[in-house]
């Protein structure tokens, strides 16, 4: 029988979460993300995929943590722009360092990784680059979006699997709780474009359109969360300026859909 | 005869936060209205959002308008007026949805509204169960009235739910029996 206090740090770590902000979304995951997790919010254009990941950040920047956003496709001026219509943003999130836009084209570039195909050793420098930015800027919320166009570069399973599993393990020894946007067409059948990603993240988000009867709804499900109990069903949800809405989906329409 | 406008508020205001159904006809419609967004509202200190699913809101928003009726406090969701193609001028008192078979997006923009109204009590009109039913199978729509009623229950808000007399059928009659807390009627005095 363990000693009290060894049993007591036990029940902190399984309590340990890290709630997104999104009321819709704790509820689902009975609080929040397990802390330290590498979650893969996956879905096609238009899912509201970035904007949740930015609600996430501003969160928990607005609780005190420091949040990176790493924007591999498109230029993090035009991404805050996003945030700003919210009605629970305050600038001073950003301009005090809690909120903090990295555009990874600076990261490549400041690493000398020039050539279209990234190599393993690339992998390595670029985990530990981002492990090294987490450290200096003490982030214990970060997004990369998205991995898709990060996987884009490394072309083989081999080099996929091993900058997941590496930017996981880095990012969860620091306390850190990531959220790994992938993007995939509407009718894919699997939740990563390269099928590695989605069996080595911790948590599996799915964001997709439904249609029924001509109408389209914006909708998710947690398929997957290592760490909580949660709820499996389909949830619709809408972008607001109060942030992110969820109820559930109303089975007696159901037809259907991504 | 029909009950009045202060009749029907004095007869919500005696209850706690509850679901009602509220039985009306051609001629008590805009009575009804009244009693709920403008005397019982008042007399509660509540806000109040108008789920339009029968009329465009801008129709209510002019009758209203004519009543003298203070909107300070009065918010719309509107289903009917996106499929009506119209004017894309909308007052900033009122959310649109883009059909009435969007029953979830309806629950997201009361949603919206209760979260933006920071705690202050509310009032929720569902006008009308059989406006939505041309729309919806009975089968989707007891689960969004269901639900509906649920979520509002647990933030203590009052809804009310017209429901035409003569127009419902025994499907939705009876969910709506069942589901609500009460069944009031606009004609009832005097019978």
């Amino acid at each position: 029988m363990p000693p009290d206090d060894e049993g007591a740090e036990v029940d902190d770590l399984e309590r340990a979460r890290c709630p997104t902000g999104i009321e819709g979304l704790d509820n689902i995951l009975n609080g929040g993300i397990p802390r330290g997790n590498t979650i893969l919010f996956t879905g096609s254009c238009g899912t509201g995929k970035t904007t949740l990941s930015l609600e996430f950040l501003v969160h928990g920047a607005l609780a005190g943590e420091n949040c990176l956003f790493v924007s591999v496709t498109e230029a993090s001026e035009k991404l805050m722009r996003n945030v700003i219509p919210y009605d629970f943003f305050d600038e001073n999130l950003i301009k005090k360092g809690k909120l903090v836009f990295v555009d990874m084209p600076v990261i490549y570039r400041r690493l000398g990784m020039t050539a279209m195909e990234l190599t393993l050793e690339d992998v390595e420098t670029l985990v530990k680059a981002l492990g090294d930015l987490v450290d200096e800027l003490s982030i214990k919320r970060l997004v990369i979006d998205s991995v898709t166009s990060v996987c884009y570069r490394l072309k083989t399973e081999e080099k996929i699997r091993n900058f997941i599993l590496k930017v996981g393990k880095t990012l969860s020894d620091r306390g850190c709780t990531s959220l790994l946007i992938s993007e995939i067409s509407p009718s894919a059948e699997r939740y990563s474009l390269y099928g590695v990603e989605e069996a080595i993240a911790d948590g599996i988000v799915l964001m997709g359109n439904l249609e029924r009867r001509g109408d389209l709804l914006r909708t998710l499900q947690v398929v997957k969360m290592r760490g909580t109990n949660h709820s499996r069903a389909k949830y619709v949800l809408d972008l607001t300026p109060a942030g992110i809405l969820l109820v559930p989906l109303l089975k007696g329409g159901s037809g259907g859909g991504t | 005869m029909p009950k009045s406008p202060s009749k029907l508020a004095d007869e919500l205001a005696e209850l706690p936060p509850s679901a009602i159904a509220l039985s009306i006809r051609d001629d008590t419609y805009f009575d009804a209205i009244r009693g709920v967004v403008d005397r019982f509202a008042t007399k509660k200190d509540l806000n109040t959002i108008y789920i339009s699913a029968a009329i465009p809101s801008q129709s209510i928003i002019d009758v209203l308008k004519i009543l003298e009726i203070d909107m300070e406090r009065i918010y719309f969701v509107d289903s009917v007026s996106h499929t009506m193609m119209g004017s894309t001028k909308k007052p900033e008192n009122v959310l649109l949805v883009e059909s009435s078979t969007m029953l979830e997006n309806i629950m997201l923009k009361v949603e919206y509204l209760l979260k933006k109204s920071e705690g202050k009590g509310s009032v929720i009109l569902l006008d009308s169960i059989n406006a939505l039913a041309i729309h919806n199978s009975s089968t989707i729509l007891s689960e969004f009235v269901h639900i509906l009623i649920n979520n509002l229950r647990a933030k203590n808000a009052y809804i009310v739910l017209f429901s035409i007399e003569g127009f419902g059928s025994e499907e939705i009659n009876n969910m709506m029996g069942f589901v609500c807390d009460l069944t009031l009627d606009m004609s009832e005095e005097g019978r």
